[in-house]
């Protein structure tokens, strides 16, 4: 009853705070990014604007080749705007790029600029075909040196070559996830516990400014249950807002027991680690300094989430990190066992943290 | 009902006490009233005895209960009322009481009853963010008696609340009190002690100088004089006659008997007076009682 009664207080709180609907906000937010501004394949389909400066039967014997990689064989008339201009260009599209033939090689450069895309223009000395490519700058050795390599022999020999490659995949696992679902991970984990951790400060903050702490402890309500109020509606606020980034995106393809598993178990931790904080502090203000620090340090797996060869074991003992991967896990159907893992160390952590907790609001929050 | 014996706290946990070797007792039924000023060890005593400050050094219990170790049953027979109004600002005063009555495990009181009681009827649908001072306070107020409190701790409740609900506030501190119900009063208002207040206790410096009744501290250190403004002959007079010594007894008595009395008025010494009298310093602020 009289938890209830909290927690019925709490979801009243909460509904009018601007706290609840900053979160609210925040998942609609990164919906409608990832929704409208992220693609499913950004890295994997990839645009070229190319002059070709050669003879028509030359020119001929090219684009010939391009078409019998064009999806439906035949190109389209397309107009290109840029700079104030307007290009006209021939489009093929193969299952991996869309090449744009334009018609002048300032045309070209000007697109590849434009687009940050690659340009080449395609010449003929002597019977031999010559490759003058637009990069932007900032492409790396490795590219260059591809490029160059590429040209060092026909493209028969290249072809037969690479045909003859075995390619064993030695990380097994790898989960591949298109742009968009490999996105979903870090902001599960970094709105759960960043956001969580703030927002539990802040209402602390709040409780502490109007004194209703010192209220509640001459009640025989235990303090436990001031903290488990808060905590339960923090992870409501952390279940509502990860459904609004899952369940659009995902649709029917996870395993929604497993998110809700780790949405509340990180919840918990999460809220716990900003009572815990917030419990050293007066006020929202001077808790912000330190509230820094555990935040930064949580994105650092971020870090190693995107570039998978800078893996370090410290990084790994970072609460976000099994965080992140946990639900990566779930978004892409992987181990279930290593959710339920994670999920049993997020409740035991935040189990000792609530422990930890209590004693300090006990000592410190009531005068 | 309290019962304080030896105790000593200290914020830094040395030899700076902000209260020492402080002892007293309050009987069941009684108005206590600690006066002391600002930083005198009052707050810090009443946060000891309703369990907001540890206890670090003495014997106290409250409601039969020993704080040394508190049980959480303990709260539901006390009920405190504090100096700063600390209600929800964004739940209405009605949900304010309701959310607090269901935190005790006895039977609590109807929360309109309580907010018409402290004059907000009609305001119990508006949002406490909404109140002034005044208002909030007694809402604090109306709280604290919402468990039906055995032992009622009493912050300055009067304070920033103008005379006439001043007044009506202290009619409800007194019939609760007729009911029975202890109070520890903690003020550095001498009017609301000297009305309210069956014993007070002068704290200073974290030490208690003085208990005794309003009524024993007006006989002890009172001058015992009537001021008396009378007609003698065509002219206007005034004189001050002592009630103790045989002299000035029977030049007032004679006055009485002869003159016309245009006003008359013993001068007793006030709380305050006898507050510096015993401790060389005052005890601050004055306010509306």
């Amino acid at each position: 009853m009289k938890l209830l009664s909290s927690i019925k207080k709490e979801l009243i709180l909460a509904a009018r705070s601007f706290y609840f609907y900053i979160e609210i906000g925040f998942a609609l937010i990164m919906l409608a990014v990832l929704l409208f501004a992220v693609p499913e394949h950004s890295g994997a389909r990839s645009e070229e604007y190319l002059y070709l400066d050669l003879p028509p039967a030359a020119a001929k014997v090219l684009i010939d080749e391009t078409l019998d990689e064009d999806i439906d064989g035949r190109p389209q008339e397309t107009e290109l705007k840029a700079e104030g201009a307007v290009y006209k260009a021939l489009l093929f599209q193969t299952d991996e790029r869309d090449i744009f033939l334009m018609e002048s090689e300032a045309a070209a450069e000007t697109m590849t600029k434009h687009k940050k895309a690659i340009g080449a223009v395609i010449t003929m000395d002597k019977g031999e075909l010559h490759y003058k490519y637009f990069l932007q700058g900032y492409e790396s050795k490795r590219l260059k040196n591809l490029l160059l390599v590429l040209h060092a022999q026909d493209f028969d020999t290249l072809e037969t070559r690479m045909n003859e490659q075995k390619v064993i995949n030695v990380d097994s696992g790898h989960i591949p996830l298109n742009d968009r679902e490999n996105a979903i991970p870090p902001l599960m984990a970094f709105s759960g516990s960043l956001m969580s951790m703030f927002i539990m400060a802040a209402y602390v903050s709040l409780d502490r400014q109007e004194g209703v702490i010192k209220a509640f402890a001459v009640t025989a309500s235990p303090v436990s249950k001031y903290l488990i109020s808060k905590m339960f509606v923090l992870m409501l606020t952390s279940v509502i807002s990860g459904l609004i980034v899952v369940a659009p995106l995902m649709g029917t393809k996870i395993n929604y027991a497993l998110l809700l598993l780790l949405l509340l178990t990180t919840g918990v931790f999460a809220s716990m680690l900003g009572l815990l904080t917030a419990s050293f502090f007066q006020n929202i203000t001077k808790a912000f300094g330190i509230i820094f620090l555990p935040m930064v340090l949580f994105m650092l797996p971020a870090i190693a989430y995107y570039i998978p060869g800078w893996d370090p074991v410290w990084v790994k003992l970072i609460p976000s990190y099994p965080m992140l991967q946990g639900f990566k896990e779930i978004i892409s159907n992987g181990d279930a066992m290593y959710v339920l893992l994670v999920s049993a160390g997020f409740l035991a952590a935040g189990f000792v943290l609530f422990l930890i907790t209590n004693n300090r609001f006990r000592k410190t929050l009531t005068v | 009902m309290i019962s304080v014996k030896g105790l000593y706290h200290s914020y830094s946990k040395d030899d700076k006490y902000a209260v020492k070797n402080v002892s007293f007792e309050i009987p069941k039924g009684e108005i206590f009233g600690f006066l002391g000023p600002s930083g005198a060890g009052k707050s810090t005593t009443q946060g000891i005895l309703t369990g907001l400050l540890s206890l670090q050094k003495g014997d106290v219990s409250v409601a039969g209960y020993d704080i040394k170790q508190i049980k959480q049953e303990m709260f539901n027979k006390i009920g405190m009322s504090f100096e700063q109004s600390n209600v929800y600002s964004k739940l209405t005063a009605l949900e304010n009481l309701k959310f607090y009555s269901r935190l005790f495990d006895v039977p609590t009181r109807d929360p309109k009853e309580l907010i018409e009681l402290v004059g907000l009827r009609g305001k119990e649908n508006i949002r406490v963010g909404e109140f002034s001072k005044g208002m909030k306070h007694r809402l604090t107020f109306a709280r604290s008696m919402i468990n039906n409190p055995e032992m009622w701790f009493l912050d300055e409740p009067t304070t920033g609340l103008d005379p006439a609900i001043a007044a009506n506030i202290k009619d409800i501190i007194r019939e609760q009190n007729n009911k029975g119900i202890t109070v520890f009063l903690t003020t550095h208002n001498m009017y609301i002690a000297d009305e309210l207040c069956d014993r007070v206790a002068f704290i200073i410096d974290g030490e208690i100088k003085l208990i005794d009744s309003p009524k024993n501290l007006k006989l002890r250190y009172g001058k015992r004089i009537v001021d008396v403004e009378y007609i003698d002959g065509s002219a206007k007079k005034k004189g001050s006659f002592s009630t103790v010594e045989q002299k000035d007894r029977d030049a007032l008595a004679s006055i009485l008997h002869s003159k016309e009395i245009l006003t008359m008025h013993t001068k007793e010494a006030t709380l305050e007076e006898i507050f510096i009298k015993v401790t060389g310093r005052g005890l601050g602020v004055s306010e509306a009682s």
